[in-house]
């Protein structure tokens, strides 16, 4: 699904040149669910970035669902995160000004999709998050954890193959991080590819796969055996925010 | 290809909806500049128009100045016919006649002709141009029925006199107003009265003479009368040939002056200067007007490229998650511009019924014309138009917004 062959990504000002990325290589499977850790500045939002075609990189390869995505234009990366990418990101992004329904809607015109399939895959996608009855509320109107369900909903609404969650439960208390990560579970689940970044080390451990990124590397690699149990995941959780 | 999905109207009306002071403000800005800007070309274009009107005369090559005596011994008639022969007799000039007001300059005579005789029936304004039998070759004015003056019609009008010739030519216009019944080439024959009760044959109409008043409603009422004037001061106009106007000024100035000594020539002024000043109020005017409007347009369009820029720098966040969820640079482009469309067409709708009520104001109030029905589209795209350029910069400058900004948690 994810496939990453020394890539590199630097920043460069007048004066400083930084090594975001040095020869950064992963590779993600289909069905797979990654949680990517590491300490501030070590690269993992670059990495999400370079992920998501939210960003160009300086060298290496970078094959999504088996297209090389290296020199794509602006049109095309925009596509592509539109139809195969879905985000969740840590402070939510939704729009302030537009209800649920319109928020979910953003993604799926873009698509180009009709009326009637955009409402069906909306009340569909708010359903599956536990919000359909407030289809018509604005998100200043929502709880954090409601608007990150929200948010899902939008990721998911357009039916990506690959979903990349920034720190999804960082601005959530535990109980609704914990439901948040319930539902990322149960997408995974479902067949849906999730990379998720995070700085928490307990919740990357409900993850499939762990990778651990350092000074742009990934430095450790290891496998999860199998999902954590939900109730020692919820405490972890919560000790992680206490 | 069209697809109306990624036309974002319902969400862009909602949001406005939500925040609709700026956009509001925006709207009504537009509304006022409309209101004004249609009403301002309304009134530019009516002045044009009065400014382009043909006074009737071969103005381009015509001058006129006026012979003021002072010796005591002093002759008019004979300084006058000798002037009116030198004059003509000079290569360069097609004719010249002493003429008591010249025409659109804003002085000189009017008098009322009636059908009936009788105090108790209103006559018809008209222009008076006392001028002898070269009227027609020195004003370059067409004969379109009945006759010219003769020598025989002219005669000499004392200071004091109050009495009038007995024929007279007028314009067709005034041939129309006299006789609104009857068509105009009937109108030659006929017997108008003057002062009430002098009667006057109408022996000739021309096609078209203005009168000394620019902003006269009867401004084509003109009538000639047969008659040169012995007052202190005579006024000659002059037609020259094609482009000898400005060389034969000076020389007949010299000419007239060296002649004779016992009198001034002055205000030698060709008819271009004199149509000049008379409209220079409406020439004022348009300016004015055509300042406004750019200043009211350019500021309108800022105030377009101030909202425009401050939702952009407000949605920066926004418009990265936007480009994160799959939005090209131009469907962002697109939302910016639908957006300006559509507060503009709030603007231009309410700018449409400003428009007819400031017109039915200046019509009662002032008399203005009525606006042509089509002033109120053009308007209205015109300001569309003015939106999306305003818009451009700022929408482009948002389309530019990396999509990685949607990750940035600050």
């Amino acid at each position: 699904m994810l496939k990453m062959n020394n890539v590199t990504k630097v920043f460069r000002t007048d004066l400083v040149e930084t090594h975001a990325l040095r020869d950064f290589n992963l590779h993600v499977q289909e069905g797979d669910f990654v949680a990517v850790t590491g300490p501030s500045g070590s690269g993992k939002t670059t990495f999400l970035n370079i992920a998501g075609l939210l960003e160009t990189f300086n060298g290496g390869q970078y094959h999504l669902d088996g297209l090389d995505v290296s020199n794509l234009s602006d049109k095309e990366r925009s596509r592509i995160r539109n139809e195969k990418i879905g985000f969740i990101f840590q402070g939510f992004n939704l729009i302030p000004d537009l209800n649920l329904f319109d928020n979910v809607d953003v993604p799926l015109r873009y698509r180009g999709f009709r009326s009637a399939e955009r409402k069906r895959r909306i009340e569909q996608s708010l359903e599956m998050v536990g919000l359909a009855s407030r289809m018509k509320h604005l998100p200043s109107q929502l709880s954090g954890g409601q608007q990150q369900r929200v948010a899902i909903a939008r990721a998911l609404a357009g039916e990506p193959r690959f979903l990349l969650a920034d720190e999804p439960t960082g601005n959530l208390d535990s109980k609704m991080a914990h439901s948040v990560m319930d539902l990322l579970k149960d997408i995974n689940a479902r067949g849906t590819t999730i990379v998720m970044v995070t700085h928490d080390p307990l919740l990357a451990k409900q993850a499939r796969r762990n990778i651990f990124v350092r000074d742009g590397k990934v430095s450790e690699l290891h496998e999860v055996s199998a999902f954590a149990e939900d109730e020692t995941a919820a405490s972890k959780v919560a000790n992680s925010k206490q | 290809m069209f697809n109306s999905s990624s036309w974002e109207v319902g969400p862009i009306l909602r949001a406005l909806m939500r925040n609709k002071v700026g956009a509001l403000l925006i709207a009504i800005q537009i509304a006022v500049t409309m209101c004004i800007i249609v009403n301002a070309i309304h009134i530019i274009l009516e002045r044009q128009e009065l400014m382009a009107r043909d006074s009737g005369i071969d103005e381009a090559n015509s001058f006129h100045l006026i012979s003021t005596g002072f010796a005591n011994d002093f002759n008019e008639q004979v300084t006058i016919e000798t002037d009116l022969n030198t004059i003509r007799a000079l290569p360069g000039v097609i004719d010249a006649v002493q003429i008591n007001a010249i025409p659109i300059s804003g002085g000189g005579w009017s008098m009322g002709l009636q059908t009936q005789p009788g105090a108790e029936f209103d006559g018809v304004g008209t222009a008076v141009y006392m001028v002898d039998e070269h009227v027609l070759e020195a004003l370059d004015l067409e004969l379109i029925a009945g006759e010219a003056f003769k020598p025989t019609h002219v005669r000499w009008r004392e200071r004091a006199q109050t009495n009038w010739p007995d024929q007279t030519i007028i314009t067709k216009a005034m041939a129309e107003s006299l006789f609104p019944e009857e068509p105009w080439q009937q109108v030659v024959g006929k017997t108008v009265y003057i002062n009430d009760n002098e009667p006057i044959l109408i022996m000739g109409i021309i096609d078209k003479l203005q009168a000394p008043w620019v902003g006269w409603n009867n401004v084509e009422h003109a009538m000639l009368s047969p008659e040169k004037t012995l007052f202190s001061s005579s006024r000659y106009l002059v037609r020259t040939e094609p482009g000898r106007r400005d060389e034969l000024m000076p020389k007949v100035e010299e000419i007239l002056a060296e002649s004779n000594k016992g009198r001034i020539i002055r205000d030698v002024t060709s008819m271009m200067d004199t149509r000049e000043r008379s409209y220079r109020r409406h020439g004022a005017m348009i300016k004015i007007l055509t300042t406004v409007m750019v200043i009211l347009t350019v500021v309108t369009a800022l105030g377009i490229v101030g909202l425009a820029s401050f939702s952009v720098n407000r949605r920066r966040k926004q418009i990265g998650t936007r480009r994160a969820l799959g939005a090209s640079q131009s469907a962002i482009l697109r939302y910016f511009m639908l957006e300006n469309f559509l507060i503009s067409t709030v603007g231009v709708v309410l700018g449409a019924a400003l428009t007819i009520g400031l017109n039915i104001y200046l019509v009662q109030a002032f008399s203005l014309d009525r606006i042509d029905w089509y002033f109120i589209p053009l308007g209205m795209l015109v300001l569309w138009m003015v939106g999306q350029l305003a818009v451009f910069g700022p929408a482009k400058r948002a389309a530019g917004i990396a999509p990685a900004i949607a990750t940035r948690t600050v």
